[in-house]
């Protein structure tokens, strides 16, 4: 199963105007989390917030829906926002967090939860993990070196990013301009190459653009803690919902895009094995299920 | 006709010790003697030469059970030998964070001495009252400090950052929720020690008392001067222990003396107990004055104010001391730093002030109340052993080279 294992598939975006208006595609870890927080499910969210720069995103802790409004939108560099989850526990006193992750950080919260070594009275706080589907990700000077030596725009006039449709998205104040997804590869974090991971697997909601027509969001809803909260926020209204598409542009390219993540990744893995390096994953001579995240 | 007894190790007690009793016909203890025979921790030595952030790191690991005091003796020494006057808002965090951790070391002494007090149909009772009594202000360490038992937050010059409104909201209601139950708690160990009926006088010793603070710690009332230092061997009029004991005898005006919850009682309130009862006592009553003063910090503090003061790291080499009062006594650190590096660095712990006076503090009653005695000083002894066996064979510690100033 190369989605991982998940009781609910859905497509849904949020009824929210604002929101529409500044996430990246259906605004569900917005919605998600502002309802949360709202409902007091949880009583914060670490988040990937503004910092100084222009897109260099910076893990705060949100007390807010204001707060977690303010981090919308996608951000393609790295925020480490495990590492600030101390922070929300200890110095800002929260009980309940919730937390957005990409594929290896929801590993990272996984095994936290599972070793709680050195995160003692942590990881029982963490009250949500949404969980986003990435390919890949680009630490903050190979996305800038790519956007204004490979595109060819000026850096500071970039209004919003994307990735659809095989091509990476620019868009200014007066330009969309786009280049083939695979220009992008030798850009990215070594890490990325043998990660088999694209939906965040082992959250507790995963969404992305993946699978889903503009403006919506592919859900997968994936534990029980993630069932109840989804279940409330639909219910009350703050998200709607529509089937995904099993065809060629809904579920099946979702799952081409895992699996073929999975099979580049588990190549690099073997490769390395066979290279004697260390790497946390096992060899696909080890495991039963060679695509298996393990 | 004396006879010898010797308890070794001592138990429920951090560390290990040795209690050696003479007895008379009648079982009478007629000569005490009280030594460490813990393995040196040497982290004195560990931390000098080394960049000054080091020695808070290095020396809260010095144990388990306090690392808090070790870790803000040893702030408050480097603050000092480098001049800084912290922020009032991390004064007030150090102090809340004291605060709560003696409450909570305290609370595990409850634990150590329950099977000495508590009957089996209250014994759930006292320890479900320990365990939510340590949870509670556990918790305002973890939050205040970064770390319940290491403290990753409190830093040279003030504490790494101050913590959040909605965390204080949420710490003031707890701990003011918890002062009933601490009332309650101390009542019935108060009376349960009372119930014990133990024998008028027991562990009086009328040494002096020392304490630089009622809660705190205050550096300006520890008189470098009055203090000194002498070797086991000296002080034990046994050759046999003088060999074997681990921790040097530090004297105050040339005499021993008790610190811990009693000692400032005496010092800064006046109070006249004396012996194991007043000790128990005096213990069970400084978690009342901490959880007030929990309280009171915590509705103060404000969280927006700086907690971090401007420095120099360099360091003019001047001898700076920390004096803190842990929940077992008055603990002192000394740090010299000069361009930038520790030169010097040295602990005076609460225990190894209390070793020479708890021996004696046996004397006169029969030997089967010298563990009842022992532990009434809760004694640690991890932190409080300075010198090293230099010879297996025959276990003896021959020379002093760890805390020499």
């Amino acid at each position: 199963m190369v989605l991982g294992t998940y009781k609910q598939i859905t497509l849904g975006r949020s009824t929210d105007k604002q929101i529409q208006g500044i996430s990246q595609d259906g605004g569900i870890v917005t919605a998600l989390l502002t309802f949360a927080l709202d409902e007091k499910i949880i009583d914060g969210a670490v988040v990937a917030g503004p910092s100084d720069e222009m897109w260099k995103p910076n893990p705060v802790v949100a007390l807010s829906s204001d707060e977690v409004m303010a981090a919308a939108g996608t951000k393609y560099t790295i925020s480490p926002n495990n590492w600030v989850l101390k922070q929300a526990v200890r110095q800002y006193g929260l009980e309940k967090v919730g937390i957005v992750t990409i594929p290896c950080q929801t590993m990272g919260i996984r095994k936290m939860q599972s070793y709680p070594f050195g995160v003692r009275f942590l990881a029982d706080k963490i009250a949500l993990d949404i969980g986003i589907c990435c390919t890949e990700n680009f630490p903050f000077e190979s996305l800038k070196t790519f956007i204004s030596a490979k595109a060819g725009v000026d850096f500071d006039l970039v209004e919003k990013m994307d990735i659809g449709k095989g091509k990476f998205w620019i868009k200014t104040q007066d330009d969309l301009i786009s280049f083939p997804i695979k220009e992008t590869h030798g850009y990215e974090q070594n890490g990325c190459k043998v990660c088999l991971d694209l939906v965040s697997e082992l959250s507790d909601i995963s969404t992305g653009s993946i699978g889903a027509p503009d403006n919506w969001s592919a859900i997968q809803v994936r534990t029980d803690i993630g069932e109840t909260v989804f279940k409330q926020a639909v219910d009350a209204g703050a998200i709607e919902l529509k089937p995904i598409d099993e065809g060629k542009f809904g579920l099946e390219m979702l799952t081409k895009l895992a699996k073929s993540k999975k099979e580049k990744a588990m190549k690099v893995i073997d490769e390395r094995k066979a290279m004697g390096l260390p790497v946390p994953y096992k060899g696909s001579s080890e495991k039963e299920d060679p695509l298996a995240n393990v | 006709m004396s006879e010898k007894i010797v308890i070794s190790p001592t138990s429920r007690q951090e560390g290990h010790a040795e209690l050696v009793m003479d007895v008379d016909d009648e079982g009478i203890v007629t000569k005490g003697r009280y030594f460490s025979i813990t393995p040196v921790r040497g982290l004195e030595k560990i931390v000098t030469g080394k960049v000054p952030e080091t020695a808070p790191v290095i020396v809260q690991r010095i144990c388990g059970v306090c690392p808090i005091p070790h870790t803000l003796a040893s702030v408050e020494a480097i603050d000092d030998s480098l001049g800084i006057e912290i922020p009032k808002a991390a004064r007030q965090l150090r102090e809340l964070t004291l605060a709560a951790h003696v409450v909570n070391s305290h609370a595990i002494h409850h634990f150590l001495i329950a099977t000495d007090f508590v009957p089996e149909n209250l014994m759930a009772t006292a320890i479900n009252s320990v365990s939510e009594i340590r949870k509670t202000v556990q918790y305002v360490v973890d939050m205040v400090a970064g770390e319940g038992i290491h403290p990753s937050d409190v830093r040279i010059g003030g504490m790494a950052s101050n913590i959040s409104e909605l965390a204080r909201k949420r710490l003031y209601a707890r701990t003011k929720a918890l002062i009933p139950k601490i009332d309650a708690h101390v009542d019935l160990i108060v009376g349960l020690v009372a119930d014990k009926d133990l024998p008028a006088g027991l562990g009086v010793t009328h040494a002096p008392t020392l304490a630089t603070d009622h809660t705190y710690g205050d550096r300006t009332n520890f008189d470098l001067d009055r203090f000194t230092e002498i070797m086991p061997e000296t002080w034990y009029d046994d050759p046999e222990v003088g060999k074997r004991a681990c921790s040097t005898i530090p004297l105050y005006d040339g005499r021993n003396v008790e610190v811990g919850p009693r000692a400032r009682a005496a010092v800064f309130g006046s109070y006249t107990g004396e012996g194991v009862v007043a000790q128990h006592v005096a213990r069970a009553m400084e978690m009342k004055t901490n959880i007030s003063k929990i309280v009171d910090l915590l509705a103060e503090l404000d969280t927006s104010a700086p907690v971090m003061a401007d420095y120099d790291i360099t360091g003019t080499n001047k001898l700076g001391i920390g004096a803190i009062e842990g929940p077992r006594g008055m603990d002192v650190h000394m740090a010299q730093i000069a361009d930038g590096k520790t030169q010097f660095y040295s602990c005076l712990v609460p225990t190894t002030w209390n070793i020479p006076t708890m021996g004696p503090a046996t004397e006169g009653f029969h030997h089967d109340f010298g563990p009842h005695v022992i532990r009434a000083y809760d004694p640690c002894l991890s932190c409080a052993t300075h010198v090293i066996v230099v010879d297996d064979e025959d276990k003896s510690v021959l020379k002093n080279e760890m805390v020499r100033i």
